[in-house]
Parts: structure tokens; C-alpha cells; sequence
């Protein structure tokens, strides 16, 4: 393998940043063939695991062209299964270990395939990551509602605790000399399967033409099916490895997905050596950092923020995305092109407010009582709301995908922590704003050189770096401190954070934001933003320059996002760390793209479903709907596969018809209903005046362009 | 001197040689062609010129100057648009609003001329398309989109304009408006370099042709020693296009 010399300055930055950080944070403690040895059983242990997990997601990635972001979710899943035959029913381990990673986990993969994966092919990017992400909170959940309430699962490693043998004066434990020995079975069985075997050649040729493949004769439904099934195998044996490690704890397990990210990112998702490279650098690394270095304390959680700081150098250190030349042309179902516009938001806007005001001061006493503390929950869904208008622009516009908006979230709350915290002045708001945007430009930096799937990834790093080492800060967020937020102070009133008038101020904000987004929508910007998302190539070739349009685009969302997050800290009053995880943004990215990405009503949507999903849950109280605000959101993005528009479009083209004013979504039903006709009729058209573009169309059609002379009789006769 | 030119440009994609010290000079005011069969490396000569292809070899030159480091939109700042053979427009867009984003574009380097609106309804006329302004542009025809494409090019004010195979998917009708449309901007001082595969446009429209086989320019010159150079005609000997009339 080459190396360009990106590369050379990415491995030599990063051996430079380690070499420091190692020498700031020396502990002292004493280095000697037993504990460097010690170090290395168990960071080669890790680095196994890693590994593993790993290589299911690269065989899947390089066989189907999905990546698998539930690689880790699958594996926690199996691994909670494995632990229930074992250790709750008793049984023998190998009989359960064999079900489970040879019978349960491989089927569920084909499963997974036959039902959700095969309609992603040839889907937009967008859909496919939101669906894999949906299938990571679908298993998060499933395990949650399945195996709830006892915390503190014990799975016990392979032959005890205890037991193993001596190497060099350092106990290796029959468990991870077991992990070790199945790591490199399984690298070597790999390496055999895809090269040598013709089903494996089969597989890698897949991705690259699936054309090619079918005249090979091998089937590439089999093909897909069988990648799921390895792919699924393999989270499962990661899964039940790891377990005895780290502990059965949901979160956790399904975060080693990252871990994988960054090992499969070192070898560009594609090839397996590098993978393995990949996976040990991280888990001798991590070992390391446990073993030798000391951190302080907004630090402490530096060792297991090592792979998002990897992936993130990986990332960057690739080469420049090529600006694809693909061609766009595709059929749409709209022929007039509408942008809503600004009175209609406005009117929109107003509707919701009399609803807001009208249900919170008690006239809807139904929703009240429904809803238990509703008002404080209006607050939140509203919250919710306006931190989900945030990828409005960005994602449903610009096409760039970003799965950190808590992050920028909660940058904000920090902000105007800082700012206004204790008088709660409103322009300590619009200060949080403005703070927050160069934190999106910040992450915009990734979306100048990456594209698509590299970005996503890019940007859950960046997601999970800011709840491991910035959030953590007591500089940051003094959990200790007990630092409150007072209530906001606005045009001298003096709004709680719980309080109906605050829900109402809140929903004139959403409802300006999303009159604010229309209007940005119908700007230069907007057009832009479109742009570089239909055709980054056509939009350069015009000379609209890339970095400026994200690095806009990126901090107008981080602004909108910090905006969000510090009214979300005038409502809780005081803030910590595990307010803004990785982990909590998802479903909020998810729901928004749910509702459909690029209408800022979808936000509403998703907003209210965030707090419905919780009603629900606590109105019906069934035990079977105990993880619902996760399974809930994960479900329905799982479902787009099959309704890839997003539910606002479609209540949209139901209910615009109905408003008086909206004579063009009217005509819109006709034309459609007509279109539907046209095919019984024909493609003649024969119903409709016969113009001169359905002349040429015929002559086109017919291939009698040249021979038949352009009359102008032949215009708009109105019918043949 | 010519406007556009390029010399000793080579592309390498792993072992195939897309392009071997190819070049070429496009004129203002004339139309300059370039043809060869399917696979000889005009659309990556294209890529090349407008900067979305990295090279191995070669320079480009917009005026004199070497542009061959700068980026593709500091290149179209300067002058160069250019279509797409398989077409490129931004399909959440209207047609209006896809020439729109060039005009407004555009303003940021020359502020000259007509308000953006103004200006992208006058390119549509231009091309005449002005009557579909508001439909969207994915739900177009072939034919219609090309069009899109050249208004938008327009937009930009260019000096020099790339047409990767503009007759494609346009009826007999269209194409004859499209020749006199380039006609008519060449006389405005523009540059226009075009790929095509449709010879009787090519020789009918083009002041200079340039031929292009496996990535080499074989022969250069007027329609008509192009139409009687020996080594063109073998070039397309067994290529589906048939020979040059
Ligand atoms: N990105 C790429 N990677 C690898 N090979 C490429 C790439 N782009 C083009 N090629 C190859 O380079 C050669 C030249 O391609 P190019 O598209 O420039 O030809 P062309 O003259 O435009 O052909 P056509 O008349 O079919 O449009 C072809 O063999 C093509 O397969
Ligand atoms: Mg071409």
C-alpha cells in the first residue's frame, strides 16, 4: 500500500501528540517486564476484540455497501442472549455459545438483510445510515426492554476468574488467551473465506459490480444475505468476548461500535490487515493509558476517548474527496416547483402558537390531563424542537450529514451558563448562538474534505469526544458546584423554565425559526445550499466555493443548535455532562429524519413524537414499552425503508389541499390523479390540448425528428 | 495568443492512460471541436481543464496565466464554465432557480450587469426555455436539461465554455437552435470548445477541430484537413460512428 504524504504527517502528528501527552501525564508508576507484559495481554486482548467487531463491519461494508452502525448494538444484543442461556437458564457454555454465534446471530443477519437491508440498496446515503443508526437504538432498546431493571449483570469470563498460565511472570487468564487464539482463527478464516473460497471472491466483487458478479453466476441475494449472516456472527463472538471485560451494561457494548469505527477507518473500511493493524494500535493504546499515564481529572476519561481521537486523525488524514462527476437527472413527482412561502410559514407559525397557548393555559383539559406535567413536557418537546431545526438547513439542505447536534447543544447551555447564568438576561441567548457557530465551522473542517458516510463518522467522533473530555471539564460544567441557571429574563418578564410563559416564548421562537429557515430557504443561501448538495461538482464548476458554503451552512446550524441547548438549560437550571451524549442526539437526528429532513415542520413532528414516545410509556405502563423513547424512534427510522420521504410530505399532500388558499396543491392532486390516468390512456396524452413540446416528444419517440419539417401549424391546435 | 490552452497534459487512472501529453488551444470568437470515439479522453480533458480532475503531467493556461493549481471555482471565477455529458443540475431546484444560483454567484466577482433575477430570466430566453422557468428540473426531459445547463453557464458570464455533447438528447429542431446560439455567442467574443459526437453539427458549427484517440491528439486543423487527414479516418475505422463524411 501506498502512502501519500497526508499520511506520513497523520502517523507522525499522531506518534509526536502521544510521545507528549504520555510525558504530561507520566504517573510514575514503575515499568518493568511485568507490568509493560501485563499491558500487552490485555491491550492485545482489547485489540482482538476490536478486531473482531471490526472485520464484521468491513466484510458487510465492502460486500453490500452498507455500513453498519448497529455492528456494536448487534453485538451487545447477542452477547445479553448469550448470558441469559448461560447464566440465567444454566446452560452448558459451549451449547450456548454455539447457538448463539452459529444459529441465532447468523440467521437474525439474514433476517436483517431479507427485510430491511436489500431495499437500502440504491437508496440515498442519508436513508442508509439513518437506518442502520435506527437499528442501533432498536437493539439498544430491545435489550433494555428485555432485560430491565438488574443492573449489575456479572458475565463471567471463560474458565474463571482465576485459572490461566504464567508467560514471562505475567498471568495470562485462559479468557484472554481464548479471545487472542479466536481473533486470529477467525483473521486467518477471513483471509481464506475471501480469497480463497469462490463464494468469498464472489463477495468482493459485489460492491464493485453487481452486474459483473450475476455473470459469474454466483447470486448476489445469497451473497448479501451471507455477509449479514458473517457480519452478524462476528458482532455476536465481539459481543460475548468483551462482556466479561467491560461489563453487560447496554451503552456500553453498543459504544465498542466506535471503537470499530476507528479501527475499520485505518483500513479505509476495506481492507482487513489494516483493520487488525487498526485494532491493536487502539487497544495496546488504551491499555497504555491505563497502565502508565495519570490523568487529571476532566481528563480521566481520556483512555476510552482514544479511538474518537483516532477516527477523527483517520479521517482527516484521508485524501480529499473527489468531486464525483455522476449525473442527477432523475424523475420527480412535483412538476411545479413550490417554496413555501414566507406567509404561509408565518400562518403556520401562528396556528401553532393559539394551539400552544390555548392547550398550556388549561382550555384543552383532555391533552392535560393526558400528558401528566404538561406543560413542563410542552417545554421540552419544544426544546427538542428547535435543536432538531438545527439540521434543517444542514442535512435537509446542504446534504451534510451530522450526527453530533447535542454536542453543539450543549456547548451552548455551557455558554450561556457562562454568559448569563445568574441574571438569565435573553441576550445571553443570542450570545450562546454566536458562540456556538465557530464550533460548526470547527466541525465544518471535516465536511470540506469528506463526503457522505466519512462525515457521519466524522462527526459522531467529534460527538462522543465532546461528552468524554469537554463536558467532563470542571471548567466547563461544575457538576460539583451546584452552579444553577436562573430563569430567563425577557422584555421584563421573568420567564421559569417549567412555566407556561416560557413554553409560550418558547413557541414563538420555534415558530420565528421556522419563518426565519423559509426565508433563508428562498435566499442565495438556500439556493446554495442546495446546490452543493444536488451536484458538488456543477456547484464548483459555477464558482461557488465549497469550504465557504459548509463552513456557512455548518455554523447557521451550530448557532441554531447552541441557541436550542441554552434554552434546554433554562429549563433543566442545572447542567451535566450526561446531558449531551452521543447517545441522546440520535434519536433526535432520527425522529427529524422521520418526519422528513428538509421541511422545517418535521421538527414539530419530531418534537412531538420525542414526547409522546414518553407519555405513552407512562400512561400504559406496560413493561414491554419500559425503553420506548428509544426503541420508539429506532423503529420508525428503521421504517423508512419503507416510506423514504419523511411523514410530513405526505400529511403535507393530504392536508394542503384542504386549506382555501392553497389553489396550486389542488391543481397538484389533479395533475396527479390525471398522470395516474396515463397510463390506462396511453402516452399520448390524448386527454389533454396537444401542444407543440408533445409534437416533438411524439416525433422523438417515433424517430421521425429529421424527416418531418418544425411547421408552426403544428402549435397548440388544442387536440388532434 | 489562444484564450485557453493546455499543453502536455497526462491522466493516469492505476494502469490506463487516459490522456498522453495531450493539448489543445481554444480562440476567442471561434468554436473549437474536439471529437473522437467513445473512450479517448474528452470528458477527463474536460475534467482536467475545469479542475475537477488532478493530473499527472500538463499545465493549464486561462489568458497566459497558469491556472493549473487552482481550484475549480477560482478557475469558473475566472471564466471557465462548463455542461456536463451526463447532465448535472440541481434537481431540488427550479429551473429558474438553478440559473439563479449562477447569477448570483457570479456577482460576487463582477458586479456588473442586471439584478440576478433579471439576469437568469435573460439567459433562459436566451436558450429559450424561458416558459419552464418554474417547473422543477428533475421532472425535465433530457433535452430540456441540457438546456438548463447552458443557461446556467451562461449565468456565470464565462469566457471560455465547455459543452461536453450539447446536441444529445436535443430533437433536430433544438440542435439548430443550438447551433445558432453558439454562433451567436462566439460573435460575442466568447470561447466555445465543444465534444460531440454528432458530425454534421461538429463540421457545420466548428472553426477549428481537434481529434482526440486513446488520449493522444492526432490531428488538429479546419473541418476540412481534418475530414482528409488519413490517420483520423483510421482512428474511427471500427468504431461505431462510422467514418467522416
Ligand atoms: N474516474 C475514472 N477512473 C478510472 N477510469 C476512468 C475514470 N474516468 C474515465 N476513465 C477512463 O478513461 C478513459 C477516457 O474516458 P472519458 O470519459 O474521458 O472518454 P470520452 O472520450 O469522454 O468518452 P465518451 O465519448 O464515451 O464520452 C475511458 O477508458 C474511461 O473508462
Ligand atoms: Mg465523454
Amino acid at each position: 500500500m501506498k502512502l501519500s504524504p497526508a499520511n506520513y504527517a497523520a502517523i507522525a502528528l499522531t506518534v509526536a501528540g502521544a510521545i507528549v501527552m504520555s510525558a504530561l501525564n507520566w504517573s510514575g508508576r514503575p515499568v518493568s517486564v511485568a507490568t509493560v507484559g501485563s499491558m500487552l495481554v490485555v491491550g492485545v486482548t482489547l485489540g482482538s476484540i476490536y478486531a473482531v467487531s471490526a472485520s464484521g463491519l468491513v466484510v458487510v461494508y465492502t460486500t453490500t455497501g452498507v455500513f453498519n452502525f448497529a455492528q456494536g448494538a448487534m453485538g451487545m444484543y447477542w452477547a445479553f442472549v448469550y448470558w441469559e442461556l448461560r447464566f440465567n437458564r444454566n446452560w452448558p457454555a459451549p451449547i450456548a455459545i454455539g447457538l448463539v454465534v452459529l444459529v441465532m446471530a447468523p440467521l437474525g443477519g439474514v433476517v436483517l438483510d431479507r427485510l430491511v437491508m436489500r431495499r437500502l440498496r440504491g437508496t440515498p446515503l442519508v436513508l442508509q445510515l439513518m437506518v442502520t443508526v435506527g437499528l442501533m437504538l432498536g437493539f439498544m432498546g430491545l435489550a433494555a426492554t428485555q432485560w430491565k431493571g438488574d443492573r449489575g449483570r456479572n458475565a463471567q469470563p471463560f474458565f474463571g476468574r482465576s485459572g490461566g498460565f504464567e508467560l514471562l511472570g505475567v498471568n495470562v487468564t485462559w479468557h484472554r488467551f481464548t479471545t487472542i487464539c479466536v481473533a486470529v482463527l477467525l483473521a486467518v478464516l477471513l483471509r481464506l473465506l475471501l480469497h480463497r473460497s469462490r463464494i468469498g471472491v464472489a463477495m468482493r466483487a459485489v460492491v464493485d459490480s453487481r452486474s459483473l458478479t450475476s455473470l459469474t453466476g454466483a447470486n448476489p441475494e445469497i451473497i448479501s444475505g451471507l455477509a449479514w449472516a458473517l457480519g452478524s456472527s462476528l458482532a455476536a463472538v465481539a459481543g460475548i468476548l468483551i462482556a466479561p471485560e467491560s461489563g453487560l451494561v447496554v451503552e456500553l457494548l453498543t459504544l465498542v461500535v466506535v471503537d470499530a469505527f476507528a479501527a475499520a477507518a485505518v483500513g479505509r473500511l476495506q481492507s482487513l490487515p489494516l483493520t487488525f493493524l487498526g485494532a491493536m494500535v487502539l487497544g495496546i493504546g488504551q491499555q497504555f493509558m491505563r497502565s502508565f499515564l495519570d490523568f487529571p481529572g476532566g481528563f480521566s476519561n481520556a483512555d476510552r476517548a482514544l479511538p474518537t481521537i483516532l477516527l477523527f486523525v483517520v479521517v482527516l488524514a484521508l485524501p480529499q474527496a473527489k468531486l464525483h462527476v455522476r449525473g442527477t437527472a432523475s424523475a420527480a413527482s412535483a412538476r411545479i416547483r413550490r417554496v413555501t412561502p414566507l406567509s404561509d410559514a408565518a400562518l403556520g407559525g401562528l396556528a401553532l402558537i393559539v394551539v400552544v397557548v390555548s392547550w398550556s393555559g388549561g382550555l384543552v383539559p383532555f391533552v392535560d390531563e393526558w400528558t401528566g406535567t404538561g406543560v413542563n413536557r410542552g417545554v421540552t418537546m419544544m426544546i427538542t424542537a428547535i435543536i432538531m431545526l438545527s439540521l434543517v438547513p444542514l442535512t435537509g439542505w446542504a446534504g451534510q450529514v451530522n450526527f453530533a447536534p447535542l454536542a453543539f447543544a450543549g456547548f451552548g447551555a455551557v455558554m450561556f451558563l457562562k454568559v448569563a447564568g445568574d441574571s438569565g438576561q435573553a441576550w445571553g441567548l443570542l450570545m450562546a448562538a454566536l458562540l456556538t457557530a465557530p464550533v460548526g465551522a470547527l466541525m465544518a473542517l471535516p465536511a470540506v474534505r469528506l463526503q457522505g458516510l466519512y462525515l457521519a463518522l466524522a462527526s459522531m467522533a467529534f460527538a462522543r469526544g465532546f461528552e468524554l473530555l469537554f463536558f467532563t471539564q470542571s471548567s466547563v460544567i461544575d457538576s460539583g458546584a451546584g452552579e444553577r441557571i436562573a430563569s430567563l429574563h425577557f422584555a421584563g418578564w421573568q420567564l421559569d423554565g417549567r412555566g407556561r410563559g416560557y413554553l409560550i416564548f418558547l413557541t414563538v421562537v420555534f415558530a420565528a425559526g421556522v419563518v426565519g429557515l423559509i426565508a433563508l430557504k428562498r435566499s442565495r443561501y438556500g439556493r446554495r445550499w442546495m446546490a452543493i448538495h444536488d451536484s458538488e461538482a456543477a456547484a464548483a464548476t459555477l464558482g461557488i466555493s465549497l469550504v465557504e458554503t459548509k463552513v456557512i451552512v455548518f455554523g447557521i446550524s451550530a448557532a441554531i443548535a447552541g441557541f436550542g441547548g441554552a434554552l434546554f438549560g433554562i429549563q433543566q437550571a442545572t447542567l451535566n455532562p450526561s446531558q449531551f451524549t452521543l447517545l441522546l442526539g440520535l434519536p433526535i437526528v432520527l425522529l427529524l429524519v422521520v418526519g422528513g429532513v428538509a421541511y422545517p415542520a418535521a421538527a414539530l413532528f419530531g418534537g412531538v413524537n420525542t414526547i409522546l414516545f414518553i407519555v405513552i410509556k407512562e400512561r400504559l405502563g406496560w413493561s414491554w414499552l419500559s425503553a420506548l423513547e428509544i426503541l420508539g424512534p429506532g423503529l420508525m427510522a428503521v421504517a423508512m425503508v419503507v416510506n423514504t420521504r419523511g411523514a410530513v410530505t405526505d400529511m403535507g399532500r393530504a392536508f394542503s389541499p384542504l386549506l382555501p388558499w392553497r389553489q396550486d396543491a389542488r391543481e397538484q392532486l389533479r395533475l396527479g390523479h390525471a398522470s395516474s390516468r396515463e397510463d390506462e390512456i396511453g402516452e399520448l396524452g390524448l386527454d389533454r390540448p396537444f401542444t407543440r413540446d408533445h409534437v416533438n416528444d411524439l416525433d422523438k419517440h417515433l424517430g421521425i425528428v429529421d424527416l418531418i419539417p418544425a411547421t408552426p401549424s403544428a402549435e397548440s391546435r388544442g387536440g388532434l | 495568443m489562444a484564450l485557453l490552452e493546455a499543453t502536455g497534459v497526462t491522466v493516469r487512472f492505476g494502469g490506463l492512460t487516459a490522456l498522453d501529453d495531450a493539448g489543445i488551444s481554444v480562440e476567442a470568437g471561434q468554436v473549437t471541436g474536439m471529437i473522437g470515439p467513445n473512450g479517448a479522453g474528452k470528458t477527463t480533458f474536460f475534467n482536467v481543464m475545469t479542475g475537477l480532475q488532478d493530473t499527472t503531467a500538463g499545465r493549464v493556461f486561462l489568458d497566459g496565466r497558469d491556472i493549473t493549481r487552482l481550484s475549480v471555482h477560482r478557475r469558473a471565477r475566472r471564466g471557465i464554465a462548463r455542461t456536463f455529458q451526463r447532465i448535472e443540475v440541481f434537481g431540488q431546484l427550479s429551473v429558474l432557480d438553478n440559473v439563479l444560483v449562477a447569477a448570483e454567484m457570479r456577482r460576487r466577482w463582477d458586479r456588473s450587469g442586471p439584478p440576478p433575477h433579471e439576469e437568469a430570466r435573460a439567459c433562459l430566453e436566451r436558450v429559450g426555455i424561458a416558459e419552464i422557468a418554474d417547473l422543477s428540473v428533475a421532472a425535465l426531459p433530457t433535452g430540456s436539461a441540457r438546456l438548463v445547463e447552458l443557461a446556467r453557464t451562461l449565468a456565470t458570464r464565462p469566457r471560455v465554455l465547455l459543452l461536453d455533447e450539447p446536441s444529445s438528447g436535443l430533437n433536430g429542431r433544438e440542435t439548430q437552435a443550438m447551433a445558432d446560439l453558439l454562433r451567436d455567442l462566439t460573435e460575442d467574443g466568447l470561447a466555445v470548445l465543444l465534444v460531440e459526437h454528432d458530425m454534421s453539427f461538429v463540421m457545420g458549427l466548428c472553426h477549428r477541430i481537434n481529434v482526440l484517440s486513446f488520449g493522444e491528439m492526432i490531428a488538429s486543423g479546419t473541418p476540412t484537413e481534418v475530414r482528409s487527414d488519413p490517420s483520423v479516418q483510421s482512428a474511427y475505422l471500427g468504431s461505431d460512428h462510422g467514418a467522416v463524411q
